[in-house]
């Protein structure tokens, strides 16, 4: 009877396996060159999904501009980021139903966790955006093979606080927290910590608040604070909580005199009003500045095509999205160029992933061996002397990756605590 | 009618890996695990009329018991997993739904509410234990024993994995059918048609409520862990009260009246979320209207207009 029933259900998995994708899916090699894309619609993260789809469409719209990639036009297939559970799903359509040749997405480490093995088991090329497979600081996924993920969440604290380390040391002891209540927040706020230690500051943390992500009232956070008497206050909020908790913050009295570092605030720098956003503030961009006084002729397009067609200036998520998109024409180029201009395999395609650069938005960037992406941040002290109404940031620093994101196989806080400082 | 269906179902479901592309397959994956958390609630509901807004709670249960189990704990046996899922979401039901089938209606819909909400901020909060927002990931499991290493994992979903979860839904539908024709399910219904009668004829209407109660959860639990492998991940929003709103849903859209709504509403509740997410970005509001016209014009579900007469047993 055991014998029988396992012989079904090997036959069953057989028949499955045969009428189901061979081992290594078969994509078209003539027509458009199909790129999936996951992009967040509602929620919190629907302004980055947003944001990232247009650094997509920019970089498709050029590309095939110019003649495709080896000669084939892309076409875009849009999907949602949703949940963990849905966006696998989608995956999944993406890549079984819609036959696409690589995705390009996803900006949730929460949901990155649940991709990165699909990626792998659909052997399907997954770039990510903002996504990692970062569990906490360290990586799950040391060896990928089919899944390219974004530069480590913490990168923007850890230039935070090299910044607040040279910048204001001996300014203050008094620190106090307020992050969002999930893994980015924590993990964020303890490198800060660890990177004060390590420059040999001093601090006396005062308060750690811990709001929701995507809080609208923070009337309550901002009473603690003022009971707390902060010197400096640090926060990682990316989303519409930043300037709510700015100008709730501005209206109670707490950015006179208190320094504040806002290592993430810069993706929705439009609603960081000078009403309520001092100057002074220490302000992050990500791996992208808008306004970057030293931008290159095609950051300046983009910028110029980004306002006409939306009115809006825009965010680092854009080229995130516009990467991806022209380091998978750069990797299919050079791997045709070995494979003897045939278009090249799903494997050598990942091959030329590997180490590739190319010129992005913000300068050139590139993934290294390890499939993680190294980029430039940008961050600044806020500046009211600018033609809009809101804060950019005067002087703009800037920081690579090698120097505010561990190497590879190696540990967050064993990396820190190694620095020569 | 109603056996017609049935057997038209089954044959469709036995004959789905030959006919469907291997996509629809893995769709149909969490519509089986659905099923068998909605055979649950619709004791709760259809039976014994109770409705619960926290079901997710015990979906979610099972899919981070097949979490712990298979990468803390290294137990990869899918039976094995799905005891302890079932044993843990009974040994969790009972002092939930001691507190909660003192009260009904519109009092024991918040309640179960509540108790979801608070399992989703325990899976939040409780990051050193739960992984927090992050989640666990959930292993490829064995099954009978077998490991398939031979078949990727796209052909052991739509392969064994299939036909395990479909056997599973087999079993869940008999045992339920069982329960509902029973004099146990009979109980549940005096009880939901008038307790204080079905008090009187010694009927111990607390009693029957909570085991209602428990039935539903180990269904639940089960479902979740049909759920927790093709997603390969257990995260909070499996428990979020959406999720359980999702299931509601689902057994007014099937109609909770019939058998096999639940089974209806769950395929047909997954098939439709994935052509129209793929069509608009504002689907939530086309699910919207589709619940409210389903609610005011059809509220016995399509299963009240696919076969009118036929009635649960």
């Amino acid at each position: 009877m055991m014998t029988s029933r396992r012989r079904f259900l090997k036959l069953t998995g057989a028949a499955a396996a045969a009428v189901g994708l061979p081992a290594a899916p078969a994509r078209a090699q003539s027509g458009p060159v199909k790129i999936g894309v996951l992009a967040a619609k509602a929620g919190v993260t629907a302004p980055v999904g947003e944001s990232g789809l247009r650094g997509v469409q920019f970089a498709t719209d050029r590309i095939n501009a110019g003649g495709g990639i080896l000669g084939r036009r892309i076409a875009l297939v849009v999907e949602e980021e949703s949940s963990p559970k849905d966006t696998v799903e989608r995956f999944r359509k993406l890549s079984l139903s819609d036959k696409v040749d690589v995705v390009s997405g996803a900006v949730s480490t929460g949901v990155g966790l649940a991709l990165g093995p699909v990626a792998e088991e659909m052997k399907t090329i997954w770039l990510a955006w903002d996504a990692t497979t970062q569990k906490g600081v360290e990586e799950t996924m040391p060896k990928p093979r089919y899944s390219f993920r974004s530069c480590d969440n913490e990168c923007e604290a850890v230039m935070a606080s090299i910044l607040t380390a040279k910048n204001w040391k001996g300014a203050f002891r008094r620190v106090a927290g307020i992050n969002p209540d999930y893994s980015y927040g924590r993990d964020n706020w303890a490198a800060f910590l660890a990177i004060m230690k390590r420059h040999g500051i001093e601090v006396e943390v005062v308060s750690e608040l811990w709001p929701k992500l995507g809080s609208t009232d923070f009337t309550s956070h901002v009473a603690a604070l003022q009971q707390a008497k902060p010197d400096l206050v640090f926060s990682c909020f990316w989303a519409g909580d930043t300037p709510i908790f700015m100008k709730q913050a501005h209206a109670a009295g707490l950015t006179q005199g208190t320094k504040f570092v806002l290592t993430t605030g810069g993706g929705v720098h439009e609603s960081m009003k000078k009403a309520f956003t001092p100057e002074g503030v220490l302000l992050g961009y990500n791996s992208m500045y808008f306004e970057h006084p030293r931008a290159s002729a095609l950051m300046k397009e983009f910028v110029r095509w980004h306002h006409e067609q939306f009115k809006e200036w825009p965010n680092y998520e854009s080229d995130h999205g516009y990467f991806t998109v022209v380091a998978y024409k750069a990797a299919v180029e050079r791997a045709a160029k070995a494979a003897g201009g045939r278009w090249p395999s799903v494997d050598q395609i990942v091959a030329a992933l590997e180490g590739v650069e190319v010129e992005s938005l913000s300068g050139p960037r590139r993934y290294r061996e390890d499939h993680i992406m190294e980029a430039t941040f940008f961050q600044g002290y806020t500046t009211h002397k600018n033609k809009h109404d809101f804060v950019t940031v005067d002087p703009v620093e800037a920081m690579g990756t090698k120097q505010i994101q561990k190497p590879s196989g190696v540990g967050l806080y064993d990396w820190i605590n190694s620095w020569k400082v | 009618m109603a056996r017609a269906l049935g057997l038209a179902a089954v044959t469709a479901l036995v004959a789905a890996p030959w006919i469907l592309p291997p996509y629809h397959l893995t769709l149909l994956l969490p519509a089986l695990g659905y099923s068998i958390a909605l055979l649950g609630l619709n004791l709760l509901f259809g039976t014994t009329g109770l409705l619960s807004f926290g079901h997710a709670l015990f979906v979610a249960l099972g899919a981070y018991t097949a979490a712990v189990m298979t990468t803390h704990l290294g137990i990869k046996a899918f039976e094995l997993v799905l005891a302890a899922a079932a044993g843990v979401a009974a040994v969790v039901a009972v002092p939930v739904g001691l507190l909660c089938v003192r009260y009904v209606k519109i009092y024991f819909g918040m309640l179960t509410l509540a108790f979801g909400m608070l399992f989703y901020s325990f899976l939040y909060k409780f990051y050193t234990l739960t992984g927090g927002d992050e989640g666990i990931r959930v292993g490829r499991p064995t099954l009978l024993g077998q490991a398939f290493e031979d078949l990727d994992k796209v052909a052991f979903l739509t392969g064994p994995f299939y036909y395990y979860a479909l056997g599973l839904l087999g079993l869940a539908a008999l045992g339920m059918h069982r329960i509902v024709t029973s004099p146990f399910g009979l109980c549940l219904r005096a009880v939901r048609e008038n307790p204080d009668k079905a008090g009187s004829l010694a009927v111990g209407v607390r009693s029957y409520r909570l085991a209602a109660f428990v039935v539903a959860a180990v269904f639940g639990a089960v479902g979740g862990t049909l759920l927790a492998v093709p997603t390969g991940l257990a995260d909070p929003l499996l428990a979020y009260w959406t999720h359980s709103g999702n299931l509601v849903f689902m057994l007014l859209l099937g109609g909770f009246e019939h058998f096999l709504g639940p089974l209806v509403g769950a395929v047909v509740f997954i098939f439709l979320q994935d052509q129209v997410m793929s069509l608009t970005p504002y689907w939530r509001f086309v699910f919207g209207v589709i619940l409210a016209v389903v609610v005011i014009f059809f509220p016995r579900g399509l299963m009240g207009l696919l076969a009118p007469r036929a009635r649960a047993a």
